[in-house]
């Protein structure tokens, strides 16, 4: 049984100018501890994507959402926002793009990390709370545990939030976490640092990972299957080598040809708009 | 322009706030056709219809010594935008360039001009005002001069702030670069980026412009009589309330209405020309 | 700790250079005018001889230079000289009217913050729906008209159509109280009459509450302008993709850091409230600092408007003091301003 099953999921806003379509019926899955990687440019409709499955988004009076999201098998729509809320944090768990500025700037590190504990084990004593933090700071190779904890989040590099999110999100060991462009906020060893980082967390945890990004060559290196986003819908989809190997949409091979080489960072530039970006999803099967 | 236009003709406060203002204007610049008494501006006496409730010979009633209040506070309006024109008009540009010269220059001059800035800005406004007024004989120019005095470092300070930020951006780095003169950088460069702000504030200001003048003349220290003024009108009647309530209670809502008008109108500027930007 | 220590001198060091500034501002603009003080004073029945008298003991015929000095000589002995208006030294004049004036305004900024905190945090939890709309256009309402209109109009309907509060007054005749602060809330307390105790609270209220009014509306669009700022914040994101209760978010996550720019504004619009105090205690006939203020203004009183205008310049910078202090203490930004690498 996959462990998020979304089908034909539609998602459109209603605005002052008019109701703006947004996804246009996508369909995925993703099967316990796989990585699963959407990729397309901004506004192609990745993240709301990733908020949908988060419960975020049905909370916005202007949102209309039709189609099917399932996680563990149970239908999200049918949910009530506390039940929604209550697989955030613990089942479920996001990482976001810029670190630094994702955590609260008025606490320090241990209370947001206790905050957090407290969301599985609502008892947990200051104690616990810091052991636990410690361990989970530990495993993410941050050296000087003690400090970190103490600091606040301003006080720490970029790349230190990073693992300290990537933590966070880990340490009430969800079964499924999903990221958003991690990483893109910092430079490019940092970045291949941590998505190593997640990589073997992610194993260990045996969580799933829905990673969300505009860049293939990131991908490539961490996701077991790969969907092509443009524009709301889903162009291509199969096993990561499968696709770069052979790409056969015109958008996803112009994708790839827009993937800076050297430095594997910012948005990629697409040149053209193509009525060939239009055509049906080529689905090169599953993995498995 | 046209868009803002469009936008804040969109919002129904805003909306509100254009029309508001725009009778407020129109009261102003046509007050000697629109008044039904037109010389009751001035020292007229009718002591025969002194201190009348609300009729229909007069709709807002007559004050103390029979003037037509009406007719009064159409003329009042001129005043309150008379002066509130010319103390913009004065005040703007002045912190504008004191602000643009500290916040662009930076050194010592940053930090002198933003003392005196601030010893200005640490006086509460009535107060400096008041004190002005004290000193000097109670015009309406020494009104007008009183509030521009306090009123410039409050723009000082709003564009030296923008003005530091854009210090630093690429344009300015380029025009430095290509060697371009400071009052070039400062008045071609970063004072259009300003300009949304001040425009944005000015309008805000007519209605405290409008408020500072009414409350020095409430007190006695601004316009002087028989020259009409809404302050000044409030206070009159204020001795004789209840009673008499039409003597303050008209005044007092055409103050109300004017300034609500230009806040409405400012604070519909302000998100249209965020939404531009 | 030592921080928050550092920045107290540092603010105080400021504000010393600041009311230094203020007084030669004011000290110039009021020996520069027409007329002759010592000549207003006396009145003009007043000899040549009184006249070049008293302008010798005001050394009002000294180089201004001099004159600032001797004006800073008697300031540092406490003596900020007589007042022509009532013939008294302006300290005692001060110290009577003063602590009705910081009565009516310390009342009035407890309910501005009280109420426009609170109304700003409703707008922003609940932002473009309609307790959004009421707060916002509520506010604007109050900021749009002078302190007096609101006094005239609370006066009105509260005080004379529905008689609830009394007209004017600090405190009904029947009562004698002694003078022992000043602050007759305190007084009467001292005095052991609680029916005083309570009238005085009668009287305070209204003018309290329209010198408030507009400062109300300040805070509240302020506030509600900062949260919903916040609440634009990533982390604020991050939060909710935790499952925090929304209750949580807004107290925990979105409250403090909006507060900060907040308190700043809060901190001005605490002066313009001294200014505004000069209206209301005229429409209430409050026995407070503004109506001696005004008074000694139009009869060019050199020394009680000097006076005057620094113990409010003085109030002022005490109170942006006290706030820039609650804003380090609750900003950690600012108390640890190295950056840790790491």
């Amino acid at each position: 049984m996959s462990l998020l099953s979304i089908h034909d999921l539609s998602l459109s806003f209603r605005g002052v100018h008019g109701t703006t379509e947004v996804l246009h019926g996508i369909s995925l899955d993703i099967a316990p501890g796989e990585k699963v990687a959407l990729v397309g440019e901004s506004g192609s409709g990745k993240s709301v994507t990733a908020r949908i499955v988060l419960g975020l988004l049905q909370e916005l009076p202007s949102a209309r959402i039709q189609g099917e999201v399932r996680f563990e098998g149970q239908d999200m729509s049918g949910l009530s926002r506390k039940q929604l809320a209550a697989n955030r944090g613990t089942e479920i768990s996001m990482i976001f793009q810029d670190p630094t500025s994702s955590l609260n700037p008025t606490f320090i590190i241990e209370r947001q990390f206790a905050e957090v504990i407290r969301r599985r084990n609502p008892s947990a004593t200051r104690e616990d709370c810091i052991r636990i933090a410690a361990q989970a700071l530990a495993d993410t190779a941050i050296p000087d545990v003690e400090r970190v904890l103490a600091s606040y989040p301003f006080q720490l590099s970029g790349g230190m939030n990073q693992r300290v999110m990537i933590a966070m999100a880990l340490v009430n060991k969800p079964k499924l976490l999903i990221a958003d462009e991690p990483g893109t906020a910092l430079d490019v060893t940092v970045q291949a640092q941590t998505l190593q980082l997640m990589r073997q967390l992610t194993d260990d945890h045996q969580a799933a990972v829905f990673f969300i990004s505009h860049n293939l060559g990131v991908v490539r290196e961490f996701a077991d299957r790969v969907y092509v986003i443009y524009r709301g819908r889903i162009v291509e989809d199969g096993p990561t080598e499968a696709i770069f190997a052979d790409p056969r949409h015109a958008y996803t091979r112009a994708l790839m040809n827009a993937v800076p080489r050297i430095t594997g960072t910012g948005l990629p530039d697409i040149p053209e708009r193509s009525d060939s970006f239009e055509a049906p999803q080529i689905s090169h099967g599953s993995a498995s | 322009m046209i868009g803002v236009l469009r936008i804040i003709v969109r919002n129904p406060m805003s909306l509100l706030g254009l029309i508001l203002v725009g009778l407020v204007v129109l009261s102003a610049l046509l007050a000697p056709w629109l008044a039904p008494y037109p010389d009751h501006n001035g020292a007229v006496v009718d002591f025969l219809n002194n201190n009348r409730a609300p009729s229909w010979n007069n709709l807002m009633g007559t004050d103390l010594v029979g003037r037509d209040i009406l007719s009064r506070i159409l003329y009042g309006y001129q005043i309150s935008l008379v002066l509130g024109v010319i103390v913009l008009a004065i005040a703007t540009p002045i912190g504008t360039v004191f602000g643009l010269i500290a916040g662009y220059r930076g050194g010592w001059i940053e930090v002198v001009l933003m003392r005196i800035v601030d010893i200005f800005l640490s006086i509460p406004p009535l107060v400096l005002a008041i004190a002005m007024m004290g000193v000097l004989e109670p015009t309406l120019t020494n009104a007008m001069l009183a509030v521009t005095l306090m009123w410039w470092p409050w723009y000082a300070r709003l564009v030296y702030s923008i003005a530091r930020g854009e210090r630093e951006e690429g344009y300015v780095v380029a025009a430095e670069v290509i060697g371009a003169s400071t009052w070039h950088i400062i008045f071609r460069e970063i004072l259009p980026n300003c300009l949304p702000a001040i425009v944005t504030k000015m309008t805000l200001d007519m209605g405290f412009v409008i408020i500072i003048a009414s409350s020095l003349s409430f007190l006695g220290l601004g316009v002087q009589p028989p020259t009409p003024d809404l302050g000044s009108m409030v206070a009159e009647g204020a001795r004789y309330l209840p009673d008499s309530w039409w003597l303050t209670v008209f005044p007092g809502l055409s103050i109300l209405v004017a300034v609500f008008g230009f806040n409405l109108l400012g604070d519909g500027l302000r998100e249209a020309l965020e939404v531009k930007s | 700790m030592s921080q928050l220590f550092g920045i107290l001198v540092r603010r105080i060091g400021i504000s010393v250079v600041v009311l230094i500034g203020v007084s030669m501002l004011i000290f110039a603009i009021a020996r520069i005018i027409p007329g002759d003080p010592a000549r207003i004073a006396l009145g003009p029945n007043a000899t040549a001889e009184q006249i070049a008298k008293l302008r010798g003991e005001m050394h009002l015929d000294e180089n201004i230079v001099i004159q600032y000095g001797f004006f800073i000589k008697d300031l540092v002995s406490g003596d900020l000289g007589t007042s022509l208006y009532t013939n008294r030294p302006v300290t005692l004049d001060i110290a009577q009217f003063l602590p009705a004036t910081l009565e009516l305004v310390f009342l009035a900024g407890i309910i501005m913050v009280g109420l426009g905190l609170p109304l700003g945090i409703l707008a922003a939890r609940f932002r473009n729906k309609w307790p959004d709309h009421l707060v916002r256009a509520l506010a604007l309402l109050t900021v749009s008209a002078p302190s007096f209109v609101w006094a005239v109009i609370l006066m009105l309907l509260f005080a004379y159509y529905l008689p609830l509060f009394p007209i004017a007054g600090r405190l009904s005749d029947i009562y004698d109280i002694e003078r022992v602060t000043g602050f007759l809330t305190v007084d009467t307390l001292i005095a052991g009459n609680f029916a005083a105790f309570f009238d005085v609270w009668h009287h305070l209220i209204l003018p309290a509450v329209a010198l408030a009014l507009s400062g109300i509306g300040q805070a509240a669009r302020l506030t509600r302008a900062n949260m919903v700022e916040t609440y634009e914040k990533p982390y604020i994101e991050m939060a909710q993709a935790y499952g925090f209760f929304p209750h949580r978010i807004a107290r925990l996550y979105a409250f403090k850091p909006s507060l900060i720019p907040s308190l700043t504004i809060i901190g001005l619009d605490f002066a313009a409230m001294l200014g505004n105090a000069f209206l209301v205690e005229a429409v209430f006939a409050w026995p407070g600092l503004s109506r001696y203020g005004v008074n000694v203004i139009l009869r060019k009183d050199l020394n009680a408007i000097m006076g005057t205008v620094l113990i409010i310049a003085l109030t002022f910078l005490i109170v942006n003091i006290i706030v820039d202090l609650f804003i380090a203490v609750l900003n950690p930004r600012i108390r640890h301003s190295t950056r840790v690498q790491s």
